[in-house]
Formats: C-alpha cells, sequence, structure tokens
C-alpha cells in the first residue's frame, strides 16, 4: 500500500464556501496510523473526507472515514453490524448529517446540494422498501411518478425495468405474496428505474437463500455491465464481498480498517493453514507437534480428529517441510490440504473480531420475517 | 412541483390499497355504526338531551363520523412510523423531492381513507332514518372538512409517535387523545349544555369545529359560522404539519 498523497481538487473547481481556496482543512484527524490508498486511476465517483458522525451522548458512530470510490466499480463495505456501514450510507444518501467532515458525489457535496445528489442516487435500504399490499408494477408506478418520469415513457420503462430484474410474469401480484428474493429484485428494479450514477445497497441479500442470493447479484451485475452505474453495498457476508466487489472496504467500530481489492487484503496477511489427514488410527503425538512447531513460520499446530492443522506465513513455501516431518515420524498422510485466508482471517487480522460473530441473529432474523411476511 | 408529484403519489396509494383489500375499512366502520344504532337510536327516544328541531339521532351523525376519521387518521399516522414503512420512509427520504412534502403527503392520504371511512357510515345512518340535506355540494364540502381535519390529525399522530418506543404504547395514547376530545367537542351535545370549563375546552378543541361545520353542511343547514370552522380547521391543520415535519426528523434518526 502507497502513501497517499493529498487528492488534489480537480481543476476548474471553485473553492467551497467556508473554506479557504487552495488546502482543505481537515474539520477531524484521522485514525493514526497506516494512510489508505484507493487504487488510483481516474477521477472519484465518491469522495469522502474525515467523516465523523457521533449519536448524542457519546456514540461515535463513525470515526474519521476517508474514502474514494471511482465510477464503475463495486466497492463493498465488510464489517460487522454496529460497525457504521449503514450509518455512513445513509450520510451518502443525504438522509443524515455528519457531525464533521464532509462528503460528496460527483462533486455536489451531500449536505449542501443534497437534493441535486438525490436526483441521481438510487438506494436500496436494509429493511423492505416497497408496498406490501399493491402489485410489484403498481410500486414501480409509483416510483416513477415520485421520481418524474415522463408519463409518455413511464409504462415502457415500468415494464423494463421489471423485465431486467425477471419479474415479468410476477408484475401484477400483490407484493405481499413476493418471496424474500423476489422483494429485492423489486426494490433493485426501482433503483433502476432512474439510471442512477450510483447505487447504494445496504445489505442487498441479508435473509435470503443462497439462490436468491445469486440471482439478485447476477441482475445487479448486468444491470451493471450495461450502464456502467457504480455500485456501493454494505455487507457482513465476506462471501458476497469477495465475489461481487472490484474492491473493498473493512470497517469495524467506525473506523476504516483496510482498503484493498479482496485479493490484495488477502495476500495481506500471512496466514494459510495447511490441513493433513492422517490414516486411521494414527497419531500425533507431542514430539511431532513440536517438531511441526519448530519449522519457520509456523506459528500453530493443533491435531483432532485424525487432522493435524498447521498455521504458517505461507503454506508454499511450508508444504515440503511438513511433509517431510511427518514421514520422518512415519505418519501415513492419507491427504493434505493448502488453505489461504479467507476474508474471515483478514477482518480478525485487522479488527480483531470475527465477522461471523457480528450478525446479531434476531436481527436477521427480523429482516428475513420482515421480507417474508410482507 | 415535485412536492405536488409526491403528494399526489400518496394518495394514489391509498386509491390502490383501497382497490386491493378494503376489509378495515369496514371493521373501522363497527364501532361508528354501534354508535349510531345503539347509543344514537336510544338517547333519542329518551329525549335526555335538548338538541332544538333536530333529531338527537341525526344531532350526533356528524360527530361520529368525524370520531371514525380521526380514528382513522391518527392509527394512519402510527403505520406510518412503525412497520416495514421505516424502508419505505428512508426510500422517499433519498428521493428527488422536499422533505416536507413526505409528511405532508401522508397526512393527505389519510383524508382520503377517512373519506372512504365516511362513506361506509353514511348508507347506515340514512338507513336509521337520518335526514341529511339533500344538496351534493353540501355532502362534498362536507367531505372536504373531513378530508381536512383527518390530515390535522395524522399530523398529531406523527408527532406523537415520533415520542414512543413501542407500538402498545402508542395505541393508549391513541385512545387517550381522540376520547377526550370527542366528548370536548360539540359532537354529542350543544356546547351551550357543557359545564362552563368544558366549554373553554371546546373552544379550542378542533373537532368542534369541525362538527359544527360537518353538522351545518349534511344536517342543519345553518352555515353562519362555516368561515370561522373551516378556518380553524386549516389553521389547525397548518399547525401539526410544522409540527410533524420537524417530529419527523426525530423519527428518521
Amino acid at each position: 500500500m502507497e502513501n497517499r498523497t493529498p487528492f488534489p481538487k480537480p481543476p476548474g473547481e471553485s473553492p467551497r464556501a467556508g473554506e479557504p481556496g487552495a488546502g482543505e482543512p481537515r474539520v477531524e484527524k484521522p485514525p493514526a496510523g497506516e494512510p489508505l490508498a484507493a487504487s488510483p486511476s481516474g477521477d472519484s465517483l465518491v469522495e469522502v473526507r474525515g467523516l465523523v458522525k457521533v449519536y448524542p451522548p457519546a456514540t461515535r458512530a463513525l470515526d474519521g472515514i476517508d474514502l474514494d470510490i471511482h465510477a464503475g466499480r463495486i466497492f463493498a463495505f465488510l464489517g460487522p453490524n454496529g460497525a457504521g456501514k449503514t450509518t455512513l450510507m445513509r450520510i451518502l444518501t443525504t438522509q443524515l448529517r455528519p457531525t464533521a467532515g464532509r462528503a460528496s458525489i460527483s462533486g455536489c457535496d451531500v449536505v449542501r446540494r443534497g437534493a441535486e445528489v438525490r436526483t441521481f442516487i438510487g438506494y436500496v435500504p436494509q429493511e423492505m422498501s416497497v408496498w406490501t399490499d399493491i402489485t410489484g408494477y403498481e410500486n414501480l408506478l409509483l416510483y416513477a411518478k415520485i421520481y418524474g418520469l415522463p408519463a409518455a415513457t413511464r409504462n415502457a420503462q415500468v415494464r423494463e425495468a421489471l423485465d431486467s430484474m425477471g419479474l415479468s410474469g410476477f408484475a401484477g401480484t400483490l407484493v405481499k405474496n413476493y418471496s424474500g428474493g423476489m422483494i429485492r429484485r423489486l426494490e433493485v428494479a426501482c433503483t433502476l428505474l432512474v439510471k442512477p450514477k450510483i447505487m447504494f445497497l445496504d445489505e442487498p441479500t441479508i435473509g435470503l437463500d443462497p439462490s436468491a442470493r445469486r440471482a439478485v447479484w447476477e441482475k445487479i451485475l448486468t444491470f451493471k455491465k450495461e450502464f456502467g452505474t457504480t455500485v456501493f453495498f454494505n455487507t457482513h457476508y465476506m462471501d458476497e464481498a469477495d465475489l461481487y466487489s472490484d474492491e473493498i472496504a473493512i470497517i469495524d467500530r467506525g473506523r476504516l480498517v483496510k482498503l484493498g481489492t479482496a485479493e490484495e487484503l488477502k495476500g495481506s496477511i500471512k496466514r494459510d493453514v495447511i490441513r493433513v489427514g492422517l490414516g486411521p488410527g494414527a497419531t500425533a503425538g507431542e514430539k511431532t507437534l513440536a517438531r511441526l512447531r519448530a519449522l519457520p513460520s509456523v506459528t500453530e499446530v493443533s491435531f483432532a480428529d485424525s487432522e493435524i492443522k498447521v498455521a504458517v506465513g505461507d503454506a508454499e513455501l511450508a508444504l515440503l517441510a511438513v511433509i517431510d516431518v511427518l514421514r520422518a515420524e512415519g505418519l501415513p498422510i492419507v491427504r493434505i490440504s493448502a488453505e489461504k485466508p479467507t476474508l474471515d482471517d483478514v477482518f480478525m487480522a485487522y479488527a480483531g473480531s470475527s465477522l461471523q460473530a457480528g450478525p446479531d441473529l434476531r436481527e436477521v432474523r427480523s429482516v428475513r420475517r420482515q421480507i417474508q411476511k410482507g | 412541483m415535485n412536492a405536488l408529484r409526491e403528494m399526489m403519489a400518496m394518495i394514489e396509494l391509498e386509491l390502490r390499497r383501497l382497490r386491493h383489500d378494503r376489509t378495515e375499512i369496514y371493521t373501522r366502520a363497527i364501532q361508528p355504526v354501534l354508535w349510531l344504532v345503539v347509543y344514537g337510536t336510544t338517547m333519542s327516544s329518551i329525549r335526555a338531551i335538548p338538541t332544538g328541531k333536530i333529531p338527537y339521532l341525526d344531532f350526533i351523525t356528524p360527530g361520529v363520523l368525524l370520531q371514525s376519521t380521526v380514528f382513522v387518521s391518527v392509527f394512519y399516522g402510527l403505520t406510518i412510523v412503525w412497520e416495514r414503512d421505516t424502508g419505505i420512509l428512508k426510500k422517499l427520504l433519498v428521493a428527488p423531492v422536499p422533505r416536507y412534502s413526505t409528511v405532508i403527503g401522508k397526512t393527505i392520504a389519510s383524508g382520503v381513507r377517512a373519506i372512504f371511512q365516511a362513506l361506509v357510515i353514511v348508507p347506515v345512518a340514512l338507513l336509521l332514518g337520518v335526514k341529511f340535506i339533500p344538496r351534493p355540494l353540501n355532502f362534498l364540502a362536507a367531505l372536504v372538512e373531513l378530508f381536512l381535519i383527518s390530515g390535522g390529525f395524522a399530523a398529531i399522530s406523527i408527532l406523537v409517535a415520533s415520542f414512543m418506543k413501542t407500538r402498545e404504547r402508542f395505541m393508549g395514547i391513541g385512545q387517550a387523545i381522540i376520547m377526550p376530545l370527542f366528548f370536548g367537542s360539540s359532537a354529542l351535545y350543544p356546547v351551550s349544555m357543557m359545564p362552563a370549563l368544558l366549554q373553554r375546552i371546546a373552544v379550542l378543541n378542533p373537532l368542534t369545529y369541525a362538527v359544527d361545520a360537518v353538522r351545518g353542511l349534511m344536517i342543519s343547514g345553518d352555515l353562519s359560522h362555516l368561515a370561522r370552522d373551516t378556518g380553524a380547521i386549516i389553521l389547525f391543520d397548518a399547525v401539526m404539519f410544522v409540527l410533524a415535519s420537524v417530529s419527523f426528523r426525530k423519527i428518521i434518526e
């Protein structure tokens, strides 16, 4: 990760009111530590500087966030519940005002030019945001009217949005009879109506079963490919962040902990695991375990259920040595595998807690119930 | 312009909802119907309350209509605040419409529901022999008054709901708001009959003016106070809208 130089103002942009021309005085100091760098390529669509949000009396939901999101990318915010993801998204979508710092989308400050920002962003909140006692078509029609889509093309646009999310067949069904995945797809269809520059999705697949999750993402990706929409999503599912994002920001307790692509993040911590399955009846004694522990870059060794687990810095380098030790001890190796760290390991390394422990089961259940009950 | 679009959309939403399911309108009509059928006819025959030339049942019909209107509006405001609407509220906040138009749009939409509610009760009243003034214009004007007063009460409920943490507490508060206002108005008896203290309350009570207006339009033909009544209702609405818009922020955060 390179040290980031202060992001230069694009030429021609007049200094914002209240700020001296050249520099951008930070209102709040960013957290001490390694400065984070976004991959530099073109102008940022979304710029966040020193964003702080304090809920009285003393809850610092956001503690100084700096971020640059480039157009056309899929950006994930990964972190457990309560990390501040939703707060950040609500500030970016102009629902809340930050306590300090600033954010702008496409050059428009979210606080000062909020009304303008709202004309080109799409948003799917975590909770259900469609009316259940009317049909899918009627939902989109109402949003189309609220967004002021021209009457002549309105119906066609609604049909197109429904079509792109695979809901044409259910246009006339009451939303309370939709499945959870369908509801989410309908909500995404709503944002598609306006062809937004950037789509904000708050936990897009929470409470959905795997096939529904895949279906929702498939549609989002297709749309993104066709219209070049930037996508910004919050999630506590590491697989979702891993699979679908171009870039991930790990957030914990209101702070940006690490930034990078999924590969970069996983590669940045040296924690592979080698698993060796021993033959039936074979045991690894203390002597064997001690010899394994003594190998270079091995951090931990354990044995359970006929399986030895060796935590190493780099599996590729240590594999041979591990095999040699086990052969020397005369242990029958039945199978062997090397695992690279998952994003959960990355999270654990940087934030000191597990993503998996994060989601409050009650909250997941309640969102799921909302979606299913309608 | 955007604001108007949003408000129209909210009204259209109610109409579409009603088109799909009208059950709630019928179930909420039960209590007002009981007021008319049981209380109204009984008190009429006892002749306990002097209401001049107007039969007692006719006298209380506007009040009963308004009570049902107010109930609908107060509980409509509640639903706005809770349940899955929170996701919808967030979406509406992010739509390119002015903030206040969501609140106002919703309170207006409650008026739509209230009118349908009233339209269910009117036939019952007719069946019981209540004599409405047979002028369509009067009837329409009365519906407009119902529409107006409903907005104000929906706004009150949004205001109150932003301070309530649980739905159960709100239910109790809802009753606590509606019933005193109902009894403290001219719905069931002429104001002149009320004890002095109660009269002072009745003067400040928006329902008193609403009842007066609707009764004048629908039953008695006495329109001498119509301007004053309508003005009072509009003032009440305006104040409540402002307060509700302000407290609306609390609901969002």
